[in-house]
């Protein structure tokens, strides 16, 4: 253990925080394993396409194994946003409900790389007990993702096994993640602490992201029209335009949700408009990082819109099998995307409650009644879910209109999947953020406003 | 008027029905309470309190930490159900109430000043505001206009559409006491009003506490160990061990207002609420 003094207490205050105090390092831990169970889980679907693709068995492994390491290689990226999405917000959170502790450690002549090392030595901890735990996850989901045939085969838990080496490396990547993590959001907090404390206004977002996003959406068509004449490199510019994509929605998307936060205020009528478009407005990035996560998802289910198309269907059975394994992996990723952004946003809902619990008990007390913040949290929540979801499916068509036509669009079961999968994403975030009902429940019966 | 005075002593195993030599209940008070015991487990926080508030009046209560001072306001805010006695609000029971019930009241009825945080902070002051009323049903754009009069009356138009991390505490408890007045209760509930601000800002709070109330014709309940504070309201209970004792026996006599200032309060003549826009303010009710 460190001979620093103030570090050695580390433990102790882990301890002192109180029930709130259990509550946010669970949260915080249960997302850390969450995201280490998943991350393993893609790694070993990844390293099972690449030893199929090395040592073949099959005539389909032989000729297609490369072509499967390329799609495995494409979900992987689809799915590292959400995961540090949601790494970060365990973070975030870990971090953010130490303030109070945090302060009245300065106070007791604490220097500032004290009471950070502090932080980040608890959140670190808390990276590396959810790394453990999300390794015994993910052993225990190997014997599910068995279930799952691709290549006419379903993969042995031999063949999902990352090794030792990476599992490792996840106990080491993790708590480094979640304190690097960590240290911005605490730099925030020394850079202005009344800004961060006192919920000040902050100032907007620029136009600019907009023109950023048009100019990519542009650039992607162009570049993915010509791409159409050389086979060789469309791989090249799919994976390109996703990387580009999301980007560009990660610029645009907290600007979008801006403008939707003021659209919101204007016409706000009942008081659980206006305080979920003030929300909204409060903090875009913030509630961005917990719809990104979908609206990133949605961006996936508009790709898979066109795999009908480009799985063809011309009755050749390796044809059919290939488009079979698309379809099915598509839609695990798909399905590991939407888990993300639930648990994302559940995390930033129960932060939420935790962040306003004075005012929400006070509020209380005065008679303001409990439904009304259910009915904040879902509207504030619901809202800009819908219009990143729809808007980011959408963006996906609109974006690979080039390579694949007017046939994406016509395709039936392409379009119905992706309703399907909209639907299904935005249930399973609702309920997700009705998860922190009996924590609102809890903090508006138990917070003591004054003690007398 | 007077407070039902009970000498202090043990506070174990308290009956759990209207205390038997509580007073009968007064037909003319604005808010009555006989015989409120409550308990925390083993702990009694009040242990046989009588109260009466009659209309538009000011009472403090006083005593030291732990006397169950703010026990006896969320009793008679109906914020807590007691564990025996009766409250009543313009003679209607209302300890017997569900909590939706209750929590009706406290919005339609009643108005509440903390100590501080009570202001929501996605909010701007004038949101903030208007909020109550909403509520309890106004327009959004009538409950803003009120807003506005009431922030205007109380000095802070400037800080319409400033959030309340962006407001000094004594903004935000003036901010508070616009919010607790913007409906038009029937009885403010004051819980520390002054207890985060320094004695210059408090006593300003104070001041447009009592003339605010006063001017719209509601009762009021201090809860404070501020003597001073204490000195704004027409009369004091003072409470130690849950039940009501002797006044000046828990603190000394406070400095309060300053000279003739609380003649001029209970004369009806605010200090801050004189002008033509304050009385237009404090004319057109929300509700």
């Amino acid at each position: 253990m460190s001979a620093n003094p103030v570090l050695a207490l580390a433990p102790r205050l882990q301890r002192a925080g109180g029930r709130d105090g259990r509550t946010t390092t669970a949260l915080a831990a249960t997302a850390f394993t969450v995201s280490t169970a998943l991350t393993l889980s893609v790694v070993g679907a990844l390293t099972g396409f690449v030893e199929r693709a090395a040592h073949p068995v099959t005539e389909l492994e032989r000729e297609a194994g490369s072509f499967y390491v390329v799609l495995a290689v494409t979900a992987t990226i689809l799915l590292v946003v959400p995961l540090l999405t949601l790494g970060g917000a365990a973070a975030r959170l870990g971090v953010a409900r130490r303030d109070a502790r945090l302060a009245a450690l300065r106070l007791l002549g604490a220097t500032p790389r004290e009471v950070v090392g502090l932080a980040l030595v608890e959140t670190a901890l808390q990276g590396l007990a959810g790394a453990v735990a999300g390794t015994a996850l993910y052993g225990a989901l190997l014997p599910v993702w068995t279930q799952v045939p691709f290549q006419g085969r379903a993969f042995t838990a031999g063949e999902l096994w990352v090794g030792v080496p990476v599992v490792l490396a996840a106990w080491v990547a993790v708590p480094l993640l979640a304190a690097v993590s960590g240290a911005v959001s605490l730099r925030r907090v020394v850079v202005s602490p009344l800004g961060v404390a006192q919920r000040t206004t902050r100032p907007g977002l620029r136009a600019v992201r907009v023109v950023v996003a048009v100019v990519a959406v542009g650039a992607f068509m162009v570049v993915s029209a010509v791409g159409q004449m050389a086979a060789a490199v469309l791989i090249t510019v799919l994976l390109t335009g996703l990387a580009l994509a999301f980007l560009t929605m990660n610029a645009v998307g907290p600007w979008v949700l801006g403008v939707l936060g003021r659209l919101q205020l204007r016409w706000a009528r009942t008081p659980a408009q206006l305080l979920a478009a003030r929300r909204l407005l409060d903090d875009p990035r913030a509630v961005w990082r917990v719809v990104g996560g979908l609206g990133l998802a949605s961006f996936v289910a508009g790709c898979l819109a066109v795999v009908p198309v480009l799985a063809g269907g011309g009755g050749d059975p390796v044809g059919d099998v290939v488009a079979r394994d698309l379809l099915t992996g598509a839609l695990l990723t798909l399905g590991i995307t939407f888990l993300l952004a639930a648990a994302s946003a559940g995390i930033a809902q129960a932060a939420a409650v935790l962040d306003r619990r004075r005012e929400l008990a006070l509020a209380r007390l005065a008679g303001v009644p409990g439904e009304l913040f259910d009915q904040v949290r879902r509207r504030e929540v619901l809202v800009p879910l819908l219009v990143v979801s729809v808007g980011s499916a959408v963006a996906a068509l609109v974006m690979f209109f080039p390579l694949f036509g007017l046939a994406a669009v016509t395709a039936p079961s392409g379009i119905l999947l992706l309703v399907g999968c909209l639907g299904g994403g935005v249930a399973m975030v609702l309920a997700a953020t009705e998860a922190s009902r009996p924590l609102l429940r809890r903090v508006l019966a138990d917070t003591v406003v004054r003690a007398d | 008027m007077t407070p039902t005075a009970r000498p202090s002593g043990p506070t174990t195993a308290p009956p759990d029905v209207p205390h038997p030599g509580a007073t009968p209940l007064s037909a003319d008070a604005r808010l009555a309470a006989r015989g409120l015991v409550h308990r925390f487990g083993a702990t009694t926080a009040l242990a046989g309190v009588d109260v009466d508030l009659g209309a538009g009046e000011h009472l403090a209560v006083m005593g030291p930490s732990g006397s169950g001072k703010s026990t006896l306001l969320h009793v008679l805010a109906g914020i807590v159900v007691p564990t025996a006695g009766v409250v009543t609000l313009s003679g209607q029971e209302v300890q017997g109430l569900s909590e939706k019930k209750r929590s009706l009241l406290r919005r339609r009825r009643y108005g509440f000043v903390f100590q501080f945080g009570q202001l929501l902070s996605e909010l701007s002051a004038l949101e903030n505001v208007a909020l109550p009323a909403m509520l309890t049903g106004t327009s959004r754009r009538d409950a803003e206009a009120e807003a506005a009069r009431w922030l205007a009356t109380l000095g802070l138009t400037d800080a319409q559409g400033r959030r309340p991390g962006e407001l000094s505490g004594g903004q935000a408890q003036r901010v508070a006491v616009a919010r607790a007045l913007v409906t038009r209760p029937e009885v403010v509930f004051a819980d520390e009003p002054t207890g985060s601000l320094d004695q210059t800002t408090g006593h300003d709070v104070m001041s447009l506490l009592v003339s605010s109330t006063r001017a719209v014709g509601a009762s009021l309940v201090v809860v404070t160990h501020d003597a001073d504070v204490a000195a704004w309201c027409d009369r004091r209970i003072d409470m130690r061990d849950g039940l009501v004792v002797p006044a000046g026996s828990t603190t000394g006599g406070g400095v309060g207002p300053r000279p003739g200032e609380r003649e001029a309060h209970a004369a009806g003549g605010p200090r801050d609420l004189g002008s033509a826009s304050a009385s237009g303010a404090l004319g057109g009710g929300a509700r």
